[in-house]
């Protein structure tokens, strides 16, 4: 069946700079007048607008996590970050500075899991398309134990391993992600991915810089290209990037001129180009019923994770 | 056949879209009619526009009405005319909230706007950070000063060369004027050939042996003295403490995202007008000393004559450099001050304690 039906872009973005820029200068605006506070408001602002721009299949997301929830997380995690920052200073500063560092590096490592797992979590719960909401099934103590298994690895490798490293913690989480009583999948390799940023790192190094477009499609191919959709009794759909090295240096070089040339004012504008191109290069491959996924996630509001998340800088994909 | 506007309905069960016709019914309700594959009705039902389980919101050009409890039924109407009419309905009972305003008056000229924030926030660093940091700074109980300023004095304490009978001679010196009214002065002479003297917040005064030896009357060092003892009195560092903090908390809330850059630029920036804001606190200085002198029945000229030592010291410092130096342009300060000192006049009474220990002080006497 599959080749039948001829593949086709299924998500779009219909946000413009204009209105991304509006939402993103209130929210400047209000975050310093409240020195900070309504930092929690402005993501979900951001966030809301981010979702209810991307459609599938014909049909908007919705985020609907509120500035109130993020706030609870928001407190939390900066109380958690304050701790583990007052212990650093506390040992830092009574013995020896690099011991400070040592806890903060290793507070780090500790709460990597935590926070991949919470933030999916919350995001996937607060997450809708057509009314049926998303979902995250993952163990945190069975991510622990990868993360530590996989991390140790990466650690007595001096990094070498870090593409396996990479791939178990996709494999898992995307496994573990669900929409209503549909289920997603990532298959991929490890060895793979070491390969391919092997040969895009030579070849970078070959070409003075300029494979480094080729290479980023390539990562942007492996991402979009390993992962499935199943829809119960129904095929796996699967998707397939579409993008090309070209595209990628017309999209990240005009994105660094938009935004050096108005001294960073251009950056919505240049968010909105990238989503719009990322989401027009994915294409899905299969046809499914996608009118009869049923609800089965329960509701789940604690956004500490998220916002420890944005604390640290980690950045997730989401 | 239902009459309301066309929407789409998600029932909160499965993921398929339904056809829907919405309406308004009035007086309080909303009325759903949930159509078949064919358009016929299949499902009708009404919410109270009034009910809390009735959330709706504007978004992407259309308007989502959600109901009831997790799983919610879902409605989105694009009709313009229709949602108008419902938003305007809606917030006539409650009013509309500082973001919405926000977000139509930006939406209206975003760069203007922004343009307009960036003036707000400029105005605010420059006028309203400093006036709040100095409030702030004057509620500080003074005992904040004499901690810090002896936990500094301690920290330095070790590399300083006092000299002890010197020192005695000093304090004999500033003890026979009426320097603060707050704090207890604690002079100190340290042997150092610089022409300097400085003062720290809560008391401590330092006198360096290169300025002493150039003085020889001794209003020159009451006017010294008087100068420090302002800086002490008036707070003046704990004032510009409280303002450099307040201004580059500002600063890196406003400019935290942004590049190291922009951070040093603003940083400069700082600097630059803290400089300014010093050259304010001498002046401050030199005129609240003179007006000290004065009541203590010294000559004021005495802070002219010092004044005068000092611009001979700094006579080969280049005009661009003594621009940005802390202290204000010298000649500057030697008019004004001049000036004041013929107002005032000299005093009637004139204080003769002074003489004993300058002499000392100058290694005349023992």
């Amino acid at each position: 069946m599959d080749h039948l039906t001829p593949p086709r872009p299924v998500l779009s973005f219909h946000g413009n700079g204009r209105d991304l820029f509006v939402v993103v200068i209130v929210n400047w605006l209000l975050t310093l007048v409240t020195f900070g506070l309504y930092y929690p408001w402005a993501k979900a602002r951001k966030l809301q607008y981010l979702y209810q721009h991307t459609e599938l299949a014909g049909h908007p997301f919705h985020f609907h996590g509120t500035g109130r929830e993020m706030f609870i997380g928001f407190i939390k995690a900066v109380v958690l970050f304050g701790i583990i920052i007052a212990g650093a200073f506390a040992l830092g500063y009574h013995t020896i500075p690099q011991l400070g560092q040592l806890v903060v590096f290793v507070a780090g490592l500790i709460l990597f899991p935590l926070i991949v797992h919470g933030t999916l979590r919350y995001r996937l719960a607060r997450s809708s398309w057509r009314g049926i909401h998303f979902g995250y099934r993952g163990e945190r103590s069975a991510l622990y134990t990868l993360c530590l298994r996989e991390g140790l690895a990466v650690l007595l490798t001096l990094g070498f391993y870090l593409p396996w490293f990479i791939i178990a913690v996709r494999n898992y989480t995307i496994g573990h992600m669900r929409y209503g009583d549909s289920r997603f999948a990532y298959k991929g390799n490890g060895g793979d991915l070491f390969l391919l940023n092997l040969k895009g790192q030579l070849l970078t190094i070959f070409t003075l810089g300029i494979y480094w477009f080729w290479w980023r499609r390539d990562r942007f191919h492996y991402w979009v290209d390993h992962f499935s959709w199943s829809v119960p009794n129904g095929p796996t759909l699967r998707f397939r990037g579409t993008a090309r090295g070209e595209g990628f240096f017309k999209l990240l070089v005009g994105n660094v001129l938009l935004v050096v040339f108005t001294l960073g004012i251009g950056i919505p504008w240049a968010q909105v180009r990238y989503m719009r191109f990322n989401f027009r290069h994915i294409e899905m491959v299969g046809e499914a019923d996608l009118d009869a996924i049923a609800q089965t996630e329960a509701e789940h509001k604690d956004a500490t994770a998220d916002d420890l998340g944005d604390l640290m800088d980690i950045g997730i994909f989401l | 056949m239902s009459s309301g506007v066309k929407a789409i309905y998600y029932d909160g069960l499965v993921s398929r879209p339904r056809e829907a016709r919405v309406e308004v019914r009035e007086p309080d309700a909303l009325q759903v009619d949930v159509l078949d594959a064919d358009g016929r009705e299949e499902d009708r039902f009404y919410w109270p526009l009034e009910d809390k389980g009735l959330q709706w919101e504007r978004s992407a050009g259309a308007l989502r009405l959600s109901f009831g409890a997790h799983p919610r039924r879902v409605v989105i109407v694009r009709e313009e005319l229709f949602i108008r009419a419902f938003v305007q309905r809606m917030q006539y009972t409650g009013r509309r909230g500082v973001y919405d305003r926000l977000v139509s008056t930006a939406g209206r000229g975003p760069i203007l706007f922004f343009l307009g924030v960036i003036a707000l926030l400029v105005a605010g660093y420059l006028w309203v950070i400093p006036w709040g940091a100095e409030r702030l700074a004057l509620l500080m109980p003074r005992d904040m000063d004499r901690e810090l300023g002896e936990m500094v004095y301690t920290s330095m304490a070790d590399e300083l060369k006092v000299d002890s009978a010197r020192t005695a001679a000093l304090q004999a010196f500033g003890d026979a004027l009426r320097l603060s009214d707050h704090y207890e002065l604690k002079y100190h002479v340290v042997d150092d050939p610089q022409v300097n003297a400085f003062a720290l917040p809560g008391g401590h005064i330092v006198v360096f042996t290169g300025i002493l030896e150039k003085m020889d009357r001794p209003e020159q060092l009451a006017g010294l003295l008087a100068h420090e003892a302002t800086h002490v009195e008036a707070r003046h560092s704990m004032r510009a403490l409280v303002r450099g903090m307040g201004s580059y908390l500002f600063l890196s809330l406003l400019l935290g995202d942004v590049s190291a850059v922009v951070g040093t630029v603003a940083q400069h920036a700082d600097n630059i007008r803290n400089l300014g804001y010093s050259r304010a606190l001498e002046t401050e200085a030199d005129a609240v000393g003179q007006q000290r002198m004065h009541a203590n029945g010294v000559d004021p000229q005495g802070m002219v004559w010092l004044l005068e030592l000092l611009e001979e010291e700094a006579g080969d410092l280049p005009e661009a450099v003594s621009f940005l130096s802390s202290h204000p342009l010298t000649k500057e300060r030697i008019e004004k001050a001049e000036e004041r000192a013929q107002k005032m006049g000299a005093p009637a009474q004139v204080d003769t304690a002074l003489a004993a220990p300058f002499r000392v002080l100058k290694g005349k006497e023992e």
